[in-house]
């Protein structure tokens, strides 16, 4: 049953920062996601330098569509489902390789890598030669397109370009790997899976107020002691203390008072960016000297060189310029979110300076990330309290900095509509109320239209 | 001769089963330590230059099947120094780890264990491992796969040179791994 978009707009408000709990265990709500968001968005399914040579392939997700992202003779890059046309098997069950055909093992129909039905057993002796192979070869995604190498798809027909869906924060968000280097993905992408709505795991990537509490255990270690914040800039934190009521040491996390250190991107189609700027923190890579390259003047405004937060390419790709890695959120139930981590190093880098990312990328997120360890939790927990009957009718809270965010949109700059101001809760707010949009239905116009972010947030 | 003959087959089978004994018993003793919860005298048994791995498995056709790991250099899950190991000690035990606060309940269970190689000093030796956790009041998770160890001999014991830990899994099924193989 389709939600009404009037209650769509109860689930969601923009005005007093708060979001109703339904939307990350409804599965009617759940099934809406799929058809109006994952059966619409551009959706991200692999970077060039994963599938160079021809035949080259990987599996991606595309709502509960499985696509093969096949690199062509010609060079140029097919996205197949990957489903039978005779009977629906899977006519590949590798996540990646290198193939020349596809051939079904259900009854053997084989496909080229352009997905052309190229044999049938019994062709001739028991069709009579009667079926029109060219009828029946794999089926494409509607569209596909490349931005600076990485490849998207979409189900809709009548999506905008892909350039246009992104606008200007999908683009710097993109960019802002583009520019480090010559990039490739380094091979081997991560993948595990936490109980938890993908909406928190979406919510979480905005979120600069979690650091100090969930991960104190990692900013307490001397590997991340160059993201400590000057005693005089932290938060106050009185009244924090566990339960035996010991108060806590907090390393690192934000400024606090007036110190205006974060950058906030709200745009169409729900993209954001939200974070520290450049001066207060530079990851723990320790540099992003390439921001002040010929090519990142190029394809970022001033704003967005200054900008080291994280993007969402809405719905569901993070992009963490500082750590060079990008993060998939993958939906496989109201209550199931797999994560995809993918990392990228220059092609020239230095052997030292390849080990370096290596590490980083191998420590802070992932599983086993020294950060990330601690956030599958908090999000399984916070999933399935929005299931109580009495849990589920208190709002979540969005409020921080709300009202008070001034957005800066000049049609003309190439830098995105911004607020900057201290942490707060922008980035967040501005996915849901974009994702209501989205729920509604509405024509691409109207989405666009309506995406668009007012003076004040 | 034959008395002679038998008697050297002896000695040698006696000496595979002590060593086999020295084997099982430093795992044993690991296991132990890891399933107390006592990471610091853990860490104690890798040599300072291991190299404690956990590549990224993905399922490959059977012609592709050398390609099914990541190597070293590449992404993993776990590609730790001592240091790396160390830290993540530190951690673990700072109190301030919500991810092992309340603590995961663990077991490992080490079986099969075979040394491939004896070079004297360093012996090359494969396991099979079962590691169960429960979480919480629900949460379940059972990991199985194999180490592949390097022990190199030191007083009386080992210390752990290297160890690659394959795990039968592709996509993992737990939200983290916030625990040691
Ligand atoms: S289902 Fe593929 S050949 Fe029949
Ligand atoms: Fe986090």
């Amino acid at each position: 049953m389709a939600i009404a978009d009037q209650t769509l707009h109860e689930l969601v408000s923009l005005e007093r920062g708060e979001v109703d709990r339904s939307i990350y265990s409804d599965p009617d709500i759940y099934e809406q996601e799929m058809k109006e968001i994952f059966g619409r968005s551009w959706l991200f399914l692999c970077h060039e330098t994963q599938i160079p040579k021809r035949g080259d392939f990987v599996e991606a997700p595309m709502g509960r569509d499985n696509v093969l992202v096949v690199r062509q003779r010609d060079g140029s890059i097919k996205a197949l489902l990957n489903t039978c046309a005779h009977r629906g098997n899977a006519v590949c069950r590798a996540d990646e390789g290198n193939a020349k055909n596809f051939m079904c093992t259900y009854h053997g129909w084989t496909y080229d890598i352009a997905g052309n039905l190229v044999g049938v057993p019994g062709q001739k002796e028991l069709y009579h030669d009667e079926l029109d192979m060219s009828a029946h070869g794999l089926r494409g995604v509607a569209q596909l397109d490349t931005y600076k190498g990485f490849v998207f798809a979409t189900s809709d027909p009548s999506a905008p370009p892909l350039a246009e869906f992104l606008g200007r924060t999908g683009r710097a968000g993109l960019d802002m790997i583009a520019c480090q280097g010559d990039m490739e993905v380094i091979p081997g992408v991560q993948k595990f899976v936490i109980p938890c709505n993908w909406k928190f795991a979406v919510d979480n990537l905005f979120d600069w107020y979690h650091p100090q509490i969930t991960h104190l255990s990692a900013m307490s270690l001397d590997m991340f002691a160059n993201q400590a914040m000057p005693e005089s800039k932290r938060v106050d934190i009185d009244g924090v203390a566990t339960q035996e009521g010991a108060q806590l040491r907090l390393p690192g996390g934000p400024a606090g008072g007036d110190n205006v250190d974060e950058l906030v991107f709200v745009d169409i189609f729900g993209h954001a960016l939200a974070g520290p700027t450049r001066d207060t923190y530079v990851g723990v890579t320790g540099s992003d000297s390439w921001r002040d390259s010929e090519q990142a003047r190029e394809a970022l405004g001033p704003v967005a060189r200054r900008a080291a937060g994280h993007t969402n390419i809405f719905p569901t790709l993070w992009i963490n310029p500082a750590g060079g890695q990008i993060s998939l959120r993958v939906p496989r139930g109201p209550f199931e979110t797999e994560i995809w981590w993918y990392s990228f190093v220059p092609r020239e880098a230095p052997p030292e300076h390849r080990a370096l990312v290596l590490a980083m990328a191998n420590h802070v997120f992932g599983p086993a990330g020294l950060l990330e360890q601690e956030d599958g939790e908090n999000w399984n927990q916070s999933t399935m309290t929005t299931t109580g009957l009495a849990s589920r009718r208190i709002p979540h809270v969005l409020k921080m900095n709300l009202g008070r965010g001034k957005v800066v949109n000049d049609v003309d700059s190439m830098d995105p509509p911004y607020i900057e101001c201290g942490i707060n809760e922008h980035g967040q707010l501005w996915t849901y109320a974009a994702w209501a949009q989205w729920m509604s239905g509405c024509s691409w116009d109207e989405l666009r239209e309506r995406t668009i972010p007012p003076a004040v947030l | 001769m034959t008395v002679d003959t038998s008697t050297r087959a002896e000695a040698a089978l006696l000496a595979d089963a002590l060593r086999q004994f020295e084997v099982e018993r430093f795992y044993t003793k690991e296991a132990a330590l890891l399933d107390a919860h006592d990471y610091e005298q853990w860490v104690q048994l890798f040599s300072d230059d291991t190299h404690y791995f956990m590549p990224i498995r993905r399922t490959r056709l059977r012609r592709e099947l050398d390609k099914e790991f990541t190597q070293p250099g590449e992404m993993a899950y776990f590609d730790e120094s001592k240091e790396f190991l160390l830290t993540r000690v530190a951690k673990i035990t700072s109190g301030l780890a919500w991810a092992e606060d309340p603590p995961s309940r663990t077991r490992h269970i080490i079986t099969n264990v075979r040394v491939v190689e004896d070079r004297g000093d360093e012996l090359e030796v494969h396991s099979n491992f079962l590691l169960y956790r429960t979480r919480l009041k629900s949460e379940e998770t059972t990991w199985i796969g194999s180490r592949r160890d390097l022990l190199r001999r030191t007083e009386g014991s080992f210390l752990i040179a290297r160890r690659h830990i394959l795990l039968e899994q592709t996509l993992l099924l737990s939200q983290n791994l916030s625990n040691f193989f």
